[in-house]
């Protein structure tokens, strides 16, 4: 099931190269559909599990990480000597949601490229479809991947399409932009690399040094007696654990520790995704740049993709780095919070506002995996799920007007309110949902974040301080949303924007679904979400919790 | 479930079934049929909430109703949880839910009513649009928000709707959006809502965190059994450090309400952050009556009537003291305004003072009666004010009116029912007076009572320690000896641990200037009433033109008459009663002393007039006539016109314009807050385009390259070879790259990935090799 769906898009793909011209879009569209219609069966195992029993829960969640996996489809695909590389792909809790906002956000990404033909760079509407789709089977692949050798390839595969359609379809400096962008994914790719060879060594290592606590997961399996590339065993296997957490465990050198490193390699490249800061100059020129479609997948899933790494990989498999950077990971979080929202007050370019707004939200992300409480890692899920779902939906505002008006200037708007109502109401939503409204998604998962990050207090010393420092971020926040709304859509009706046309049908179809979603997973949090992920994520915070070794803040390095 | 939750719940949700009403079909609906949706669904609650009032007065007579709230308890929905705390909620069912559940929707069905007439005309015109179902639609979001705050029983969901009357009010007061100042005024408030809302989000972190629950009853009984064994957060060995600011044992309690009171100190506008009310105005006249006046701004008090147990006396002192300074403050700056919202507003904000600090000082229950006669004089205030702008033709200036009594004799008659209720009308010792007397009166004794002027106060808790029949009696006979330190406990034990050093002295002197600044605004109220008064229907007409316009108008003086009529007997029967009957549940707690709560049972305050003995005496000479005295000096200036209030002000120049220009705070806000961020704001984008975006992108560049040029020399194989001659080419001579895009893409595209893969399997090949091990490649699966 889930191979069909992942690779469902590639055969649109494949079908797009050979249609007429006029027929790509509607092939895209039908592909985009049927995927989403295929990814919402993959809720079934999951249903259920917000009323279910201790045992109903170890059937859905298993009683430790990676225990039980959902869908699970595997297959030696690069057999050496010793080592496997499998095609491993399964869902649990911590992918599914993410699985699902990716094929949706897709399915209106590929109804906001409908107009592709008026767009300004039009040529090419075959490759331009064929590469969205090929970026939907990366998307996918990425989260559903459970071998991290098909994890990185599906990575990579991702990363290229995202390349070509910025660096094709976009605007005036789409050249600049997508090379900034493969540039910056690339060097954290590399490192991301490194460590994956240096994990499948050291795993390989592991199982030798200590064959006895070397019982994998898998009963067919029995003990493992070579390196693995498999998450699950990485973050399972007691004898991997032992090893790769221990203190004297080394990498290149004596003294550098091997845990603290790996983790911030992968970690490094998981940040340019999120992107927190420093490394998140890449976004607000790859946005402004894109096209809206690609602004929408941009920042719906792409931008996830590093959050989703930190939960899939750094934090199972090296807990004791986590313990090691949750100082500098918090502060780097809070950070990204206030001087994202800082950066997005003082933008002119309404697109480049709401590209920092990402950088701030997604900020919350990081702040909530690195204090690796229960309240914290659940709002840092959530806060990816609800920013998945704002934030597309104010790309795509800035896209409605910008068609319209052919500019993004912030302060030459003013009134749209007035000329354009419907839409005016659908931004009023949209940006109150990334302003963390209560009621609205944005808000549980900033509240969460808080929440987990103050309950911390007991591991961290500094986890009081940040979590006020990062509750100052919801004045912020405010402070530009409400200071954009005030200029674009308030104000008196200009004459300059009178004869615009209200949003289309078009357009509502795409707003209205994002608004409904942004309100529903605002007040019914745990239907919506919380039910199908917690019993992960607890898991997680179980298996950090329960690191073989702690080392003290900062150690290693 | 009881009936009475059924109601409410009800009664929350028909406000919200239309606003999606008004929402989806409000155009179609159209003039006045939107409107009068709105009024129905408002007026089907008020009846629910009569029904609930009525059943409920008789539960009290019974004795059932502490059953039924017990039993409202165990029917909760389960809404999430936070980390491994589940967060239920469910129907927070007593008497203050009760009686404010009324006087919300009874004020809130007669100003929408009022609503109708007032958007009769030109009013609903933005920009030139009739909004007019937008109008409707958001006063009903504002129901159903204002509504569910009232009844949530959770901490996490008062602050929900909080947040979502936050947003009405945000939507109302820019209502006219098209206007600069509407749209400045309306972002001020929720901005300043924001800072309050950050100290109210730190101190849900230090309930959850401390409490272990957000349940409101949980909360207050797990506080008081901390405090009781000295664990948790009344733990003297807990640490927090702020910022180098190590806060522990009884400090962090206090730190906790003080955290929770920010948001009511944004939401009620007190000092510091009482900015944005007056710039509120900038509303429909309703919504300054329903939002600005009655509901919404109260709901700060009501936050801490309902926290009123996670209260420490320290943290009740900061509120004593931010409610004083808010009372006295606004008061003063109410003297010279000439704008008739703008004068209702500062007298708003001074009312809310002193219902904060009524709570500060412990007199919950005048501080409550208070809020609830408050909102109906003040809500027809408002509406007066509207029904005077309507007539004058939007005319504000309280200075081009005059004489309008003639013309609007029943705004003008109701209007000064208002000025006597605020004013604190009453014949001292003859039961008789409006709300504003009983309630001012009694928070005054017991400020004066514990600020211990007079020297007889405590001796006077040990006597009503007797009166208590709860088993109360002894703690808070303890508790009035030692006024506002923590060393009253439940045992001696807490003495030295929970920093008795705040002295008892030091407690009192403030106290003791606290009381004399209520004392001297309450002179000041009156004064500036009836001067806002005078000037607007009394005297000369000072603009002909004005004056010809005004006119009344049936469908809005109604609701001024059915508000005044209610004004007269609030202050008599209904609410006192209820409001004692919550107090006893709502005020039991080790640490909190509330004085009138205790000291006298329901039964006894069932009277009306509470009489703490000695203040009482005292004050009836003290503060008894000040509305006559102070009325008398108004007229005296006002009569004759504008002239000598003119020379009485260049008199006093100085004081005339800090007040005129309200102590420079917006000045002062605007210059470090709003300049400072956008300066900081600039300088943060500046520094990222420029120095941030430079060092990461030339550092990872460089990084990339070296790392090209390192895999190119050290790996030999045509593919890797190639595919960082494709990476070159990009990096380098891009427009070359897509000089043709349609031919080269694809191409180029598979050759990246597969260079990519290859790039990935090469690196493990060669280090396997370097291990010494054969590597087959095979392919399978997939």
């Amino acid at each position: 099931m889930l191979t069909y769906i992942v690779f469902l898009p590639l055969v649109g793909a494949a079908v797009c190269m050979f249609v007429p011209k006029q027929l790509v879009r509607g092939v895209a569209l039908l592909t985009t559909v049927a995927t989403f219609l295929l990814t919402l069966g993959l809720i079934g195992p999951f249903v259920g599990a917000g009323s279910a029993d201790a045992a109903g829960l170890f059937d859905i969640f298993g009683s430790k990480y990676g225990e039980k996996m959902h869908f699970v489809q595997r297959a030696d695909w690069i057999v050496g000597d010793n080592f496997t590389i499998e095609y491993f792909v399964g869902l649990d809790g911590l992918n599914m949601p993410l699985v699902v906002l990716t094929s949706f956000v897709s399915l209106l990404a590929c109804l906001a490229s409908w107009n592709f033909d008026s767009w300004k760079v039009n040529k090419g509407a075959k490759g331009y479809f064929a590469l969205f789709l090929l970026l939907e089977t990366g998307m996918l692949g990425t989260f559903v991947a459970l071998d991290f050798f098909l994890f990185y390839i599906f990575w990579e595969i991702m990363l290229l399409p995202m390349y070509f359609l910025i660096g094709v379809w976009g605007g005036p400096r789409k050249e600049y932009a997508a090379i900034k962008f493969f540039l910056f994914t690339l060097a954290g790719s590399v490192l991301m690399l490194v460590g994956l060879v240096a994990m499948y060594f050291y795993s390989a290592e592991a199982v030798l040094q200590n064959p006895a606590l070397a019982t994998s997961y898998r009963p067919d399996v029995g003990v493992l007696t070579t390196g693995t590339f498999d998450l699950i065993e990485l973050a399972s296997n007691q004898a991997i654990q032992t090893y790769f957490n221990a203190e004297n465990t080394y990498f290149l050198a004596e003294g550098i520790k091997f845990a603290p490193l790996m983790f911030m390699f992968l970690l490094i490249g998981f940040a340019v995704k999120l992107p927190s800061f420093p490394v998140h100059t890449w976004l607000p020129d790859a946005h402004v740049e894109a096209p809206t479609p690609i602004s929408m997948i941009l920042a719906g899933v792409l931008l996830k993709m590093g959050g989703y790494g930190f939960l899939r990989l750094c934090y199972p498999i090296f807990p004791s780095g986590g313990h090691a950077w949750a100082y500098f990971l918090a502060v780097i979080g809070v950070i990204s919070i206030l001087y994202g929202a800082l950066c997005a007050m003082a933008q002119t370019d309404f697109k480049k506002l709401v590209a920092y707004s990402s950088v701030s939200h997604m900020g919350y992300v990081l702040l909530g995996v690195a204090v690796m409480t229960e309240a914290g890692v659940q709002g840092a899920m959530f806060q990816m799920i609800a920013h998945g779902i704002s934030s597309p939906m104010c790309f795509f505002l800035v896209g409605v007007i910008y068609d319209r008006a052919h500019h993004r200037e912030i302060n030459r708007f003013g009134g749209l309110w007035l000329t354009m109502p419907k839409y005016g109401t659908m931004a009023t939503i949209g940006f109150f949902a990334s302003l963390g409204l209560p009621g609205m998604c944005g808000f549980i998962g900033e509240l969460w974040v808080l929440l987990g990050v103050f309950a911390a207090r007991e591991t961290f010393d500094w986890a009081v301080p940040m979590a006020i420092l990062a509750a100052a971020g919801v004045i912020l926040t405010a402070g530009y949303i409400l200071w954009l709304i005030q200029r674009v859509y308030l104000g008196p009706e200009k004459q300059e924007y009178a004869g615009y046309p209200e949003a289309n049908g078009r357009e509502m179809l795409i707003l209205v679904p994002f608004a409904a979603l942004c309100v529903l997973f605002g007040i019914l949090p745990k239907q919506m979400l919380f039910d199908y992920t917690n019993g992960t994520l607890n898991l997680i915070v179980k298996t950090m919790a329960t690191a073989p070794a702690k080392f003290g803040a900062m150690a290693g390095m | 479930m009881s009936n009475y939750e059924t109601y409410l719940l009800a009664g929350v949700a028909i406000p919200f079934v239309s606003f999606l009403i008004l929402m989806l079909f409000g155009p179609r609906l159209g003039k006045p049929l939107a409107g009068w949706v709105a009024v129905a669904a408002m007026a089907t609650c008020c009846v629910l909430a009569t029904l609930t009032m009525v059943g409920w007065l008789g539960e009290v007579e019974n004795g059932t109703a502490a059953e039924m709230t017990a039993a409202a308890k165990d029917n909760q929905f389960y809404w999430a949880d936070l980390g491994t705390v589940p967060i239920n909620i469910g129907v927070n069912l007593d008497s203050l839910t009760v009686i404010m559940f009324f006087m919300v929707t009874f004020i809130a069905t007669w100003i929408f009513v009022f609503s109708v007439g007032y958007m009769a005309g030109h009013s609903d015109e933005v920009g030139g649009q009739s909004k007019y179902h937008r109008f409707f639609c958001y006063l009903s979001l504002f129901g159903f928000s204002m509504l569910g705050l009232i009844i949530s029983s959770n901490l996490l969901f008062l602050f929900i709707f909080w947040e979502l009357v936050g947003l009405c009010s945000y939507l109302l007061i820019g209502f006219y959006f098209d206007k600069k100042y509407a749209s400045n005024a309306a972002m001020k408030a929720f901005i300043t809502n924001r800072v309050g809302d950050f100290g109210f989000i730190f101190g849900l972190m230090m309930v959850y965190f401390f409490l272990g629950t957000l349940d409101l009853d949980g909360a207050a009984a797990e506080f008081s059994r901390q405090y009781a064994s000295n664990t948790g957060v009344f733990d003297p060995a807990f640490t927090i450090n702020i910022f180098g600011w190590k806060v522990s044992g009884a400090m962090l309690a206090t730190l906790m309400g003080v955290g929770l009171f920010c948001g009511a100190m944004g939401k009620s506008a007190q000092f510091p952050l009482q900015v944005w009310l007056p710039d509120a105005m900038a509303g429909p006249t309703p919504v300054s009556a329903l939002i600005h006046a009655a509901t919404m701004v109260a709901a700060g008090v009501y936050l801490v009537a309902r926290v009123f147990r996670l209260l420490t006396p320290e943290a009740q002192m900061f509120i004593a003291g931010v409610g004083c300074i808010t009372l006295t403050a606004m008061a003063l700056i109410a003297i010279v305004q000439t704008d008739i919202k703008k004068c209702l507003a500062y007298s708003t904000l001074s009312q809310l003072g002193y219902m904060i600090f009524g709570l500060g000082v412990g007199a919950w229950i005048a501080a409550l009666f208070h809020l609830m006669t408050h909102a109906f004089f003040k809500a027809m205030m408002f509406l007066g004010s509207g029904q005077v702008i309507e007539g004058c033709h939007h005319e504000q200036d309280m200075r081009k009116m005059g004489g309008l009594i003639r013309k609007m004799p029943v705004t003008g008659i109701t209007f000064l029912i208002g000025v006597l209720a605020i004013a604190g009308f009453g014949i001292p010792n003859a039961h008789l007076g409006l709300g504003g007397y009983f309630s001012k009166d009694e928070i005054l004794a017991v400020a004066w009572d514990r600020a211990g002027i007079g020297g007889e106060g405590h001796g006077h808790h040990g006597d009503h320690g007797g009166h208590g029949d709860d088993g109360h009696g002894g703690d808070h006979a303890l508790a009035g000896t030692t006024g506002f330190t923590l060393v009253a406990g439940a045992g001696g034990s807490h003495g030295g641990d929970h920093g008795g050093d705040s002295s008892e002295e030091k407690g009192s002197g403030a106290l003791k200037l606290m009381f004399w600044c209520a004392l001297i605004t309450a002179y000041v109220t009156p004064f500036y009433m009836m001067r806002c008064w005078w000037m607007t229907f009394m005297g000369k007409p000072r603009d002909q033109h004005v004056h010809d316009h005004a006119h009344e108008s049936p469908l809005m003086f109604l609701p001024l008459v059915i508000l005044a009529i209610f004004t007269v007997v609030s202050s008599y029967a209904l609410f006192r009663p209820l409001i004692a009957d919550a107090a006893p549940a709502l005020t039991d707690a080790v640490l909190v002393t509330s004085y009138d709560g205790h000291a006298y049972d329901a039964e006894h305050a069932k009277g009306a007039l509470i009489k703490l003995e000695a203040a009482h005496d005292w004050l009836f000479w003290g503060v008894g006539w000040s509305w006559l005295i102070m009325f008398i000096v108004a007229i005296v200036i006002y009569r004759g016109g504008l002239d000598f209030a003119a020379k009485i002000k260049s008199a006093f120049s100085p004081i005339a314009t800090l007040l005129e220009k309200k102590y420079y705070f917006d000045e002062i806000y605007d210059f470090l807050l709003v300049r400072g961020c956008r300066l900081i704001a600039s300088i943060s984008a500046f520094w990222d385009t420029y120095i941030v975006d430079w060092i990461v992108a030339s550092f990872t560049s460089k990084v990339t390259e070296r790392f090209s040029v390192f895999a190119g020399r050290g790996v030999d194989a045509n593919i890797v070879d190639g595919v960082f001659n494709g990476m070159a080419v990009t990096s380098f001579d891009l427009s070359n790259f897509f000089r043709s895009p349609h031919t080269g893409r694809i191409r180029n595209y598979v050759l990246f990935t597969a260079g990519a893969a290859a790039v990935a399997i090469l690196l493990i090949l060669v280090f396997d090799q370097m291990s010494g091990t054969q590597v087959v490649l095979t392919s399978a699966g997939g």
